[in-house]
C-alpha cells in the first residue's frame, strides 16, 4: 500500500464506520420515527395521541389525553370506590412488569454480592467470572431452559409428580417472566455491587471501629454508601433492560402477557407496521428517557481509586461449626435457591433434549438436528441451515463489528469531540431495543429505498449481518477502548519517530499489544451474532435466512414442526455450546463488559 | 545539513499555552539541552520537532527545510523515550530492525548487518534474541538508542532517558551517550530535569521555564552568568543576594541590610546601566569560610552543618539572610566565623543584558 492510501485510511474508516452506522442503525431506526409522524406527507401527531389515548395501551392513563381535565374527579371517584384496580394498559403492564422484575433480581443478585464480597471459598472467581454469562446468553434459549424447567413436562414437574404432587402451572404467567428476567439481571445486580464492595478499602472501615463504631454502625456509615450507587446503577439498568425484554415475553408470556416490545412484533407480523412504528416511537422515547436517566446518575458517581486494600473475606466453611452459623446456614440456603434459578434451566435444556417423552434416553432430537430434511414443505424451518446461517452471520458479524467497534474506540481514546461523539455512538444502540432496529431495516433495506430514482435493496442475510453489527460493535468497543487507552503512547509514537504511518503503528504494534482485548470483544461480537433474536426475528420473516434463536422460537411456537420441545431443547443446547465456548474465550482474555 | 531551528514556537493545550513564543536553534552536530522543572515545556519542545505537536505560531526548520504539516513518520528523526517503549512483542533485534522497514540504512549495508553493527556500537551484541523484557533498565535503554539510530536519522531526540536509572548507571550512561554522540557527529536534541546532568554532557542548554526560554549558552556561561533570577536558583546551588546600587563609577553595590541591619558595600566587575536595584549571585564554592584578607569579607555564624564526604555544607548567618557556602577541610567550622569573596566571582544577574 502506498504511504498517500495508508494515511487515507484511517479517516476513511472513520468515515465509512459513520456511514455503516447510518445505513444500519440511525437511518433504518430514524424512518420508523418518521413513520410515526407522518400521514401522507404531512406532519401529523395524530397516530401518537390515537395510541395514547387509547386504553388498550395505555389504561388508566388515557384519561390523560382525552380528557384531562375530568382526571381530578376521577380520582376522587376512584379514593371514594375504595381503591379498586385500575386497568394498566400495555405501557402500564410492561413497566409494571418491568418493575417485579427489578425488585426480584435485585432480591436475587444482593445475597450474591454479600457472598462473593464477604466470603472466601473454593470457586469464588469463577463464580465471579460466572456472572458474566447472562449477556453472552441467547434469551430465546434461556427461555426454552425454563420451558424445559417449568413447562408442564418440564423437569420440575417431573421431579414433583415422582413424589406425588404438582402438577404446577407456571408457564405463561408473570411469575415465570419475572423469573427469567430475573435470572438474566440479577448477575448484573451481583456484579456491579460486588465490584463496589470490594472497592471499599479496609482501612476505611477500620477507623470507623477504632473511633467507636459498632460493626453495624461501620456498616452503615462507610459501606453502605459506597455500594448504593453501584446497586441503583444495576437496578435502573435491569428496568431498562426488562422494559425492552422481548423474546423471554414473548417464549414464557405469549400475547395475553404481551409488553410493548411483544406486541410491536405482534403488530408487525400482523403487516399493520404503521401502528407499529407509532408504538416503536413512544417506546424508544421512554427508553431514552431512562438511558438518559441512567447516564445523568453514572456520571454523578466518582470513580473509586480501587487503590485501597478491600475488606477481608471470611471463609465460608469453617468445620462442623458451619453447621450452627445462622448466616451461613442461610448462604448455603440462598445458593439452594440461585442454583434452581441459574442452574436449573441450563440443566433441564441439557437433560430434556437427550429425553424421549417417555423419560427413556434418547439422541433422536440431536439426529433431527443434523439430518438433511429433503421431505420438509416449503417455508419449513430445517435445523442445519439455521445452524450454518448462524455462524456464517456470525463470522460476517465479525468482520463488520470488529473493525467498526475498533475505529470507535480509537475515536473514543482520543479525547475531545471525538470521544463525546463515540459516547454518543455507543449509548444509542443500549436505548433502542433490537426489534426496532429490526423493523427500520426491513422498512429501508429489505423493502427497499428509493434513492435517485432506484430502488436499493439488500436481501435478508445482508439486513441481518447488518443489525448483527450494529448491536455487537459496542462490546468490541468497550474491550478495545480501555485496552488501547491504557496502552503507553509513547509505543505509538516511537513506531512513528521510526517510519511507520499511523495505520501501520496501529496494525503493528498497537493492536499486537491489545490482542487480547481485540479478541475478547469479537468473542462478545460472536456470542451477540449467534443468540440475536429480536431484530433477526423480524428480518427472517419468510426467508430461508432464520437463524438458531429464531428456528427455536419457531419450534416452541409451533409444535408441528417437531415432536414436542425436543428438537428446540437440542438446538437451544448447540446454542449453549457456541455462547459457552464464547464465554471461555472472554473470560480467559479478560474481557469486560461496563454497561 | 540537519541542523534544527525554532521560530517563535507557540503550542497551547486547551487554552493553556504550552510554549510560549520559542525561539533557538541547534547547529549540526551540535548537542543540546533543554533543561527546567517538570512542567516548563521541555518535552513539548522535543515533541514538536518530532512532529507529535503541531505549533499553533511559528515555524520549526530541520536541516533547512519547514516541516510544517511534515507527519513524524517523515521527518527522519530518532527519540529515545524515558521508559525507552520497546516493543514488548519484538525481539531486540526485531526492534531495533524496526525503523529498517520503512527507511533504508546510511551506507552500503544490509538491513540485517546494519542492526548487528548497531547492536556492537552500544555493545549488546549478545542480546539479540533477548525479549527486551529479560533486559535491565540500563540494557534496554542503550537498545532504545540502537533503534532510534539504526534507519540513521537527521537528529536525535532523546526525553529524558536516563532519569528512570539509578544515580550510579545513569552517571555512566550519560558518559555513554556523549561519547556515541560525539563518534556520530549526529545533532541531538536532549531533555532532562536534572541541570547537573545537562551542564555535564552538553555543548549548549536552553533553561526553560513556564513555556519560555530563560537563557541558552554554553554549560560554563549558564553556570556562571545566569541571565535570569530563575536560572541562577535553578542550576546548582547558589547564593542570591539583593543589593541597591550605591554608584555606577565605580561600580558599587550596598547588599541589602534586612532587619535594619548595617550592610555592608561592595565593589563588583560590572552593573547593568539605569539600574537603582540588582541582584547578586555568589556560588558557595566561590566563598571561602576563614578567609579573613579577602577583598569582601563577612562575619556571619554556623548554623547548620551538612557532611558531604568531600566536603561541608555550611548554611551560615549574615546580617538576618542565611548563605550557603561550600568547605573543604578535615573539621566542620562552628561558631562566628568570617567569610571571604573575590568582587570577581560576584554575578549580577541578568547583568549582561541592558
Amino acid at each position: 500500500m502506498s504511504r498517500w492510501a495508508e494515511r487515507a485510511a484511517l479517516p476513511a474508516a472513520v468515515v465509512a464506520t459513520i456511514a455503516t452506522l447510518s445505513v444500519v442503525f440511525y437511518y433504518p431506526v430514524g424512518s420508523v420515527f418518521v413513520e410515526a409522524v407522518l400521514e401522507s406527507g404531512r406532519l401529523t401527531a395524530d397516530p401518537l395521541l390515537d395510541i395514547l389515548s387509547d386504553p388498550f395501551y395505555t389504561g388508566v392513563a388515557h384519561h390523560l389525553f382525552v380528557d384531562p381535565l375530568g382526571i381530578p374527579a376521577g380520582v376522587l371517584d376512584w379514593i371514594t370506590s375504595g381503591f379498586p384496580s385500575v386497568a394498566l394498559g400495555r405501557f402500564g403492564f410492561t413497566a409494571y412488569q418491568a418493575a417485579l422484575s427489578t425488585v426480584a433480581s435485585v432480591a436475587l443478585g444482593l445475597p450474591g454480592a454479600y457472598v462473593l464480597a464477604r466470603y472466601d471459598f473454593r470457586g469464588r472467581r469463577m463464580l465471579k467470572s460466572l456472572t458474566i454469562v447472562p449477556f453472552v446468553l441467547p434469551s430465546i434459549m434461556v427461555a426454552v431452559g425454563f420451558l424445559a424447567m417449568f413447562g408442564r413436562a418440564g423437569l420440575l414437574n417431573d421431579l414433583l409428580g415422582s413424589v406425588g404432587l404438582g402438577p404446577i402451572e407456571l408457564l405463561f404467567t408473570l411469575k415465570i417472566i419475572v423469573l427469567a428476567h430475573a435470572f438474566y439481571n440479577a448477575p448484573l445486580v451481583t456484579r456491579l455491587v460486588t465490584t463496589a464492595w470490594e472497592s471499599v478499602d479496609r482501612r476505611q472501615v477500620e477507623s470507623a471501629r477504632a473511633m467507636g463504631a459498632s460493626p453495624l454502625a461501620a456498616f452503615r456509615d462507610v459501606v453502605l454508601p459506597a455500594i448504593l450507587p453501584s446497586l441503583l446503577t444495576a437496578a435502573l439498568l435491569t428496568f431498562v433492560f426488562t422494559f425492552m425484554s422481548f423474546p423471554i415475553v414473548l417464549a414464557l408470556g405469549g400475547l395475553r402477557h404481551a409488553t410493548v416490545e411483544v406486541w410491536i412484533y405482534a403488530r408487525v407480523q400482523a403487516l399493520d407496521l404503521g401502528e407499529a412504528a407509532t408504538l416503536a416511537t413512544l417506546e424508544t422515547v421512554l427508553s431514552l428517557v431512562l438511558t438518559y436517566l441512567y447516564l445523568r446518575y453514572e456520571a454523578r458517581q466518582r470513580s473509586t481509586s480501587g487503590a485501597g486494600q478491600s475488606l477481608l473475606r471470611k471463609p465460608l466453611t469453617i468445620g462442623w461449626q458451619t453447621l450452627r452459623s445462622p448466616t451461613r446456614l442461610a448462604i448455603f440456603a440462598y445458593g439452594i435457591v440461585a442454583a434452581v434459578v441459574f442452574v436449573g434451566p441450563l440443566l433441564s435444556l441439557l437433560i430434556e433434549s437427550v429425553t424421549a417423552p417417555d423419560g427413556s434416553f434418547t439422541t433422536a432430537y440431536y439426529e433431527f438436528l443434523f439430518a438433511q430434511q429433503a421431505a420438509s414443505a416449503v417455508g419449513t424451518t430445517k435445523p442445519l441451515p439455521a445452524i450454518v446461517n448462524s455462524i456464517v452471520y456470525g463470522l460476517g458479524t465479525l468482520a463488520l463489528a470488529v473493525p467498526m467497534g475498533i475505529v470507535v474506540a480509537m475515536l473514543a481514546v482520543r479525547g475531545g469531540r471525538g470521544s463525546r461523539l463515540a459516547e454518543a455512538l455507543l449509548t444509542a444502540p443500549l436505548a433502542v431495543s433490537g426489534i426496532i432496529v429490526g423493523l427500520g431495516l426491513l422498512q429501508t433495506m429489505v423493502f427497499g429505498t428509493v434513492l435517485f430514482g432506484y430502488r436499493l435493496t439488500a436481501a435478508g442475510p445482508i439486513a441481518i449481518i447488518f443489525a448483527h453489527a450494529a448491536a455487537a460493535y459496542p462490546f468490541v468497543t468497550r474491550n478495545v477502548a480501555p485496552a488501547l487507552g491504557g496502552l503507553d503512547s509513547r509505543y505509538r509514537d516511537a513506531a512513528r519517530s521510526l517510519g511507520a504511518t499511523r495505520l501501520r503503528a496501529l496494525l503493528e504494534i498497537e493492536l499486537p499489544l491489545i490482542g487480547a482485548a481485540v479478541l475478547a470483544g469479537a468473542a462478545f461480537a460472536f456470542a451477540i451474532s449467534v443468540g440475536e433474536f429480536d431484530s433477526t426475528v423480524l428480518l427472517a420473516e419468510g426467508v430461508d435466512s432464520y437463524t438458531m434463536p429464531v428456528a427455536l422460537e419457531r419450534y416452541v411456537n409451533n409444535r408441528s414442526l417437531g415432536p414436542n420441545l425436543g428438537p428446540a431443547t437440542a438446538m437451544g443446547t448447540v446454542l449453549l455450546f457456541v455462547t459457552g465456548l464464547s464465554f471461555v474465550v472472554i473470560d480467559r482474555l479478560g474481557g469486560r463488559w461496563e454497561p | 545539513m540537519s541542523e534544527v531551528t525554532l521560530r517563535n514556537v507557540s503550542v497551547v493545550f486547551d487554552d493553556v499555552p504550552a510554549l510560549r513564543d520559542i525561539s533557538l536553534s541547534v547547529s549540526e552536530g551540535e548537542f543540546f539541552t533543554l533543561v527546567g522543572p517538570s512542567g516548563c515545556g521541555k518535552t513539548t519542545t522535543l515533541r514538536t520537532v518530532a512532529g507529535f505537536e503541531t505549533p499553533d505560531t511559528g515555524s520549526v526548520e530541520i536541516g533547512g527545510r519547514d516541516v510544517a504539516g511534515v507527519p513524524p513518520e517523515d521527518r527522519n528523526v530518532g527519540i529515545v523515550f524515558q521508559n525507552y517503549a520497546l516493543f514488548p512483542h519484538m525481539s531486540v533485534r526485531e526492534n531495533v530492525a524496526y525503523g529498517l522497514r520503512y527507511r533504508d540504512p546510511p551506507g552500503d549495508v544490509s538491513d540485517a548487518e546494519r542492526v548487528t553493527n548497531l547492536l556492537e556500537l552500544v555493545d549488546m551484541a549478545e542480546m539479540g534474541d533477548r525479549d527486551p523484557e529479560e533486559l535491565s533498565g540500563g540494557q534496554q535503554q542503550r537498545i532504545a538508542l540502537a533503534r532510534a539510530l539504526a534507519p540513521g536519522p537527521e537528529v536525535l531526540l532523546l526525553d529524558e532517558p536516563l532519569s528512570a536509572l539509578d544515580a550510579q548507571l545513569r552517571e555512566r550512561l550519560r558518559v555513554v551517550i556523549r561519547d556515541l554522540q560525539q563518534e556520530l557527529g549526529i545533532t541531538t536534541i536532549y531533555v532532562t530535569h536534572d541541570q547537573a546532568e545537562a551542564l555535564a554532557i552538553s555543548d549548549r542548554v536552553a533553561v526553560m521555564h513556564d513555556g519560555r526560554v530563560e537563557q541558552i549558552g554554553p554549560p560554563e556561561e549558564i553556570y556562571r552568568e545566569p541571565a535570569t533570577r530563575f536560572v541562577a536558583e535553578f542550576i546548582g546551588d547558589n547564593n542570591l543576594l539583593e543589593g541597591a546600587v550605591v554608584s555606577h563609577t565605580p561600580p558599587q553595590v550596598r547588599l541589602s541590610a534586612v532587619d535594619n541591619q548595617q550592610g555592608t558595600t561592595i565593589t563588583v566587575d560590572s552593573l547593568p546601566t539605569e539600574s537603582e536595584e540588582v541582584t547578586l549571585s555568589i556560588r558557595p564554592e566561590d566563598i571561602r569560610l576563614g578567609d579573613e584578607h579577602a577583598p569582601i569579607t563577612l562575619s556571619a555564624t554556623v548554623e547548620t552543618v551538612e557532611f558531604l564526604g568531600d566536603t561541608y555544607r555550611v548554611h551560615c548567618r549574615w546580617e538576618g539572610q542565611s548563605l550557603l557556602v561550600t568547605y573543604a577541610s578535615d573539621s566542620a567550622p562552628e561558631g562566628s566565623i568570617t567569610l571571604g569573596i573575590d568582587p570577581e566571582d560576584v554575578a549580577v544577574v541578568g547583568g549582561d543584558q541592558p
